[in-house]
């Protein structure tokens, strides 16, 4: 064969390709990284949580440099009824400190910036430019990528596909055996603009600090789950809803976010606040269930493209996940370069590297958990069930005296229907999962 | 402070009394037909010169006009498509600043729009400068006993030796109702958030049609995707100026109402009485926009 | 350097400046497709040109992946005055045959760089314009008057033509172009000429206060009547009222037919 174009082709400029991008050029590999949109982040969206401890290797001191809105040193849960809310609130000052912990931020901001890194380090960005097919061998093996420009076609040792959920490159090159409309979710979120000190005394926070709240119950009849999150200036609120019931309750999700943003616990947040921004985007869910073959001959998958999505229901990383995968997909391609073969053997590193890491032990360990959290009995009857124990220990009912807990339980539990084995076994299984 | 004014067979560009106004009746007709065009100005022009020209060139007339404004310190031209030609022509061989786009000027004080209408700039200009004076911006008062103007004609019996060059003009071409743009449309129908479905905009083009009216749209509507950015009536999209506006389901936003011009009739149809379009209307009709427009179809199609 | 396109580095108006979104505004870019049209027809090379700062190389590598030849970029703050930024680009393309530009620029929007240059150049010039065609030694231009009227223009050689946004829609650059683009040397140059900064003072806008023509009267007292609406009927002006669909229609059309725009 020719010399190819480039030694690696990262096909799109979210935090996974970027990263793929990063390692590649950094050991020296010729790079180019294609993005369809007018710049990497311009089109993408997500809740507003980031966890970017992963950086540290590849950019010491990330948090001096990094475009982030406030830092997360509060994270509550929420259940809610129509009439009631039961919030579980942490809040930590280590999270307000170098290394930190979790930060809000734009991904236009994110994106952009990660992407910086790579163009630093050697890469060549090309945007708007869209990747619309694979260029293979004689033999099946991917040489390159087809694009949308004239004179398109740019072949490659090894191309890395960042192009994210419903990734349209892993599906061409067969990797997803059973990608379904069961396995993704629906995350709408709305952008709302709020004068900073009025976010700062509403959340209890100050300076730089922020605050992320997940929802459960609050998606109405439709299985999912919210989230609201601050931003500097700004608030995210969304919601993350299951696409078949979405479908059956014939409900239109903007009317899911308005019925949030309407709830009595949610409403004073995020009263007065003007609508800046509408979005919705899929999120792969399934966890491990539908994950494809993340390895073919010349070519690696990463990030949501390998659904690799940590979307266990309201517990929700992806971009951390991003962004791992993808540092490992393009330290696989320098390995496999180096040692000139490119084939799926030569590109085992990358397998390796995800399995030894949290990318997919915590896919493992959490691997029930999306099915439990987005369950019928914990969406529409656990959390009306555990409000009504808490309304009745926190009722003043006098004369009457106050009824034991256990009581109080078994009472509850049996009139919102739960069937006693049930209940053990999703404790079980939540117990696995997130203990 | 002297305006420029470039007259074709007798008729005064847009924003040519303004100009004129603008200086308080100080005016120098160019073109032809600048007497009669002198004369249109009565009520408004105090002393103008006129100089005779037939065809517009404005290399050769800047190097003409140069030398006769030499001791002007101000010197405003009508932000017209001739008037912004010329303008920086005469900048140029004056060696003066131009400010292009004025909504106001006077000796001591320029103020510009800027950035799509959304900003006013404010100058302190030198003493001497050029600048164009946007239409529509001012308004003029005629006065109803003013004196009648002085005129002199100051038309050169030859052109100076001049090293500009022109253009040839090959034709002037009339208007076409057909591929009428936006901005020149006399009558336009335009539509806002309240539709409620992409097919409304087919409905506004077939009435537009019948009432010889061009479609228009709100931003929100352009950013829906429904029209092209060019149907945007507004300070980011296309400054409009009809004598006739249908508005249907539209707010009146400011940056939606500032590029309407000065339509002398407007109707608007909005379920909310109290927005500010309502109160521009001459008649606001408080109903549905969407089935005001089924109705508004079918009586057009049985009257024709 | 026969054919030249003048190309301004701008974002998006009405929002804070912001590189991401910055680029060719839709008329430089029909410019430049212009020019890119005449250099292939007639046999030469475009020359990419812009006054700005190191951001303003974007616009450069833009023309380059789409065929221009060379890239020139005047350094200079985008603050700079149009009046200057023509004597910048004049000084640099001396001997220019065609200069292209867009009808105005989106943040600035005076539309007089071209003129400008023109002058310069002692150039014929065709601004505004809504369609060219291109001939071997000429240009057709169709430029815009008052009311809806048209010019045609036959232009000749040294000529600044300025286009609207919409008359020329520029080619997609090919993947190759663009990278090679990418990595070309752009030509920096001092700009040698004075760059003035006018000094603005910003406020949002509002429009001015119009001045009406006096209402018709002969006596003040009359004036103020017509002024005051004291003796017309209401019906006419600033009528509101609360109709279903079917009336509102008819209202419509009644009103349509009382001011004349439908014959009865
Ligand atoms: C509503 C919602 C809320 C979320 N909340 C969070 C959260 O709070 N925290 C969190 O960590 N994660 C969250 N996620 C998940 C997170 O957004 C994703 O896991 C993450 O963006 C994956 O990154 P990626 O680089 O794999 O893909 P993406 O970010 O999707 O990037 C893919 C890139 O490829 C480009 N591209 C696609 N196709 C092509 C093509 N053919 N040619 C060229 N370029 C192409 C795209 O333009 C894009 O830039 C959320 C997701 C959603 C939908
Ligand atoms: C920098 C900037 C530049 C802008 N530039 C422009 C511009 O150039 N042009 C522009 O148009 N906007 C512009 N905007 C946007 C502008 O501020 C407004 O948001 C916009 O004009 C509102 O459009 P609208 O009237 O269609 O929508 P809305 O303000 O949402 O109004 C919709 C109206 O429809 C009515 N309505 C709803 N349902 C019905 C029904 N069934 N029947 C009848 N009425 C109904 C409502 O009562 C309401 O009055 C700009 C904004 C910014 C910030
Ligand atoms: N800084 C600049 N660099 C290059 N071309 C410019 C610049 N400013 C204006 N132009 C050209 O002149 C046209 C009209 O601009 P303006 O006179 O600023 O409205 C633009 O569309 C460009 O083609």
């Amino acid at each position: 064969m020719s010399q190819p174009d480039v030694d690696v082709v990262v096909v799109g400029g979210g935090p996974a390709g970027s990263c793929a991008a990063i390692v590649a050029a950094r050991a020296g590999l010729s790079v180019v990284l294609l993005e369809r949109g007018p710049f990497p982040g311009s089109k993408n969206m997500y809740g507003g949580v980031v966890y970017p401890r992963i950086l540290d290797e590849l950019i010491p001191n990330w948090w001096e440099e990094a475009p982030i809105q406030r830092w997360v040193t509060r994270r509550s849960t929420m259940m809610l009824t129509d009439t009631q809310a039961l919030t579980v609130d942490f809040r930590s000052e280590a999270w307000g400190k170098p290394p930190y912990n979790g930060a809000t931020a734009f991904r236009p901001d994110w994106d952009h910036w990660l992407a910086g890194y790579a163009e630093a380090a050697g890469a060549q960005l090309l945007t708007d430019t869209t990747v619309v097919g694979l260029i293979r061998d004689a033999k099946g093996a991917v040489v390159g990528v087809r694009t949308d420009r004239p004179d398109g076609d740019l072949t490659a040792r090894v191309v890395i596909a960042c192009d994210g959920v419903n990734s349209f490159l892993a599906k061409e090159a067969g990797l997803y055996e059973h990608a379904d409309a069961k396995h993704f979710t629906l995350g709408v979120k709305e952008t709302l603009s709020l004068p900073k000190e009025v976010i700062d005394e509403r959340f209890a926070v100050r300076d730089r600090h922020g605050v992320d709240i997940e929802i459960l119950g609050g998606t109405g009849k439709v299985n999912g789950g919210g989230f609201l999150y601050t931003g500097l200036d700004t608030l995210a609120v969304g919601v993350v809803l299951k696409l078949p019931k979405l479908a059956a309750q014939q409900q239109r999700p903007e009317q899911l976010v308005a019925g949030l943003k309407a709830h009595p616990a949610i409403a004073p947040l995020v009263q007065g606040a003007e609508l800046k921004e509408y979005s919705a985007h899929l999120i792969p869910e399934a966890g491990l269930t539908m994950m494809p073959k993340m390895t073919t001959s010349g070519m690696l998958v990463a990030g949501d493209a390998a659904a690799l999505c940590l979307a266990a229901g309201i517990w929700l990383e992806g971009v951390n996940f991003a962004m791992a995968s993808g540092m490992y997909a393009g330290e696989a391609a320098v390995e496999a370069v180096h040692a000139g073969d490119v084939s799926e053997n030569g590109l085992r590193g990358y397998q390796r590297r995800l399995s030894d890491t949290f990318v997919l032990k915590d896919h493992r360990k959490l691997r029930r958990a999306p099915e439990l959290v987005l369950s019928d009995r914990v969406q529409h009857l656990y959390p009306g069930m555990i409000a009504n124990v808490a309304e009745r220990m926190f009722h003043v009912d006098n004369p009457h005296p106050k009824p034991g807990v256990r009581r109080i339980l078994a009472q509850e539990r049996k009139k919102a229907g739960v069937r006693r084995r049930d209940l053990l076994r999703d404790g079980w299984t939540g117990f696995r999962s997130f203990g | 402070m002297i305006a420029v004014v470039v007259v074709r067979d007798g008729q005064l560009p847009s924003g040519g009394d303004e100009a004129v106004a603008e200086c308080d009746g100080r005016a120098l007709l160019v073109g032809s037909g600048t007497a009669a065009a002198a004369a249109s100005l009565t009520g408004i022009v105090r002393h103008a010169t006129t100089v005779e020209f037939a065809e517009f060139r404005p290399g050769a007339w800047a190097s003409t006009l140069a030398p006769m404004l030499q001791h002007e310190t101000a010197v405003v031209l009508p932000g017209s498509p001739d008037g912004r030609d010329l303008a920086p022509r005469l900048a140029a061989l004056l060696h003066r600043p131009l400010y292009a786009g004025a909504i106001s000027v006077s000796p001591d004080r320029v103020e510009l729009t800027r950035r799509g209408g959304t900003e006013i700039h404010q100058t302190h200009p030198g003493p001497e400068f050029i600048a164009t004076l946007q239409p529509g911006v001012r308004g003029v008062a005629t006065s109803i006993d003013a004196p009648t103007p002085d005129i002199v004609d100051a038309t050169p019996t030859h052109l100076p030796r001049h090293e500009q060059r022109d253009a040839t003009v090959l034709a002037v071409l009339p208007p076409d109702p057909a591929t009428i743009d936006l901005a020149e449309a006399p009558r336009i129908i335009g539509g806002g958030a309240g539709l409620d479905a992409v097919a409304r905009i087919e409905q506004l083009v077939h009435i537009g049609n019948a009432l010889g009216a061009s479609m228009g749209a709100t931003r929100v509507v352009t950013d829906r995707g429904w029209v092209p950015h060019e149907r945007q009536i507004g300070t980011t999209g296309v400054v409009v100026d009809p004598e006739l506006y249908l508005a249907f389901g539209v707010s009146g936003a400011v940056q939606h109402t500032s590029g309407l011009g000065d339509p002398v009739h407007i109707v608007s149809v909005n379920t909310d009485g109290h927005c500010p379009m309502m109160q521009l209307a001459d008649l606001a009709i408080v109903s549905d926009a969407n089935e005001t427009l089924d109705h508004l179809a079918r009586l057009l199609d049985e009257a024709q | 350097m026969s054919i030249v396109a003048c190309l301004k580095w701008v974002s998006h108006p009405g929002e804070p400046h912001d590189e991401r979104f910055s680029g060719m505004s839709p008329a430089d870019q029909s410019a430049l497709e212009f020019a890119l049209r005449q250099a292939e027809q007639l046999g030469r090379d475009v020359t990419a040109i812009t006054v700005g700062p190191s951001g303003a190389d974007k616009v450069l590598r833009d023309a380059l992946a789409c065929g221009a030849t060379h890239a020139i970029r005047i350094d200079a703050p985008t603050t700079a005055a149009g009046a200057d930024v023509a004597t910048a680009i004049a000084s640099h393309i001396a001997g220019a045959e065609w200069v292209w530009c867009g009808d105005y620029s989106l943040d600035r929007g005076a539309g007089s760089v071209p003129a400008f240059i023109a002058a310069h150049l002692l150039a014929e010039q065709a601004l505004g314009v809504i369609a060219a065609e291109l001939h071997d030694g000429s240009v057709h231009a169709t430029r815009r008057l008052d009311g809806g009227r048209r010019e045609l223009l036959e232009v000749h050689a040294p000529a600044v033509v300025s286009v609207e946004g919409a008359t020329a829609r520029l080619r997609r650059a090919g993947l190759h172009s663009l990278r090679t683009a990418n990595n070309a040397s752009i030509d920096v140059v001092p700009a040698t000429t004075p760059m003035h900064r006018a000094e603005f003072m910003v406020r949002p806008y509002r429009p001015r206060a119009r001045e009406l023509a006096a209402p018709p009267g002969d006596s003040p007292l009359d004036r103020l009547r017509v002024l005051t609406d004291a003796a017309t009927s209401s019906a006419a002006r600033g009528e509101k009222v609360t109709l279903a669909p079917a009336d509102a229609a008819e209202r419509i059309m009644r009103a349509l037919r009382d001011w004349g725009y439908l014959t009865p």
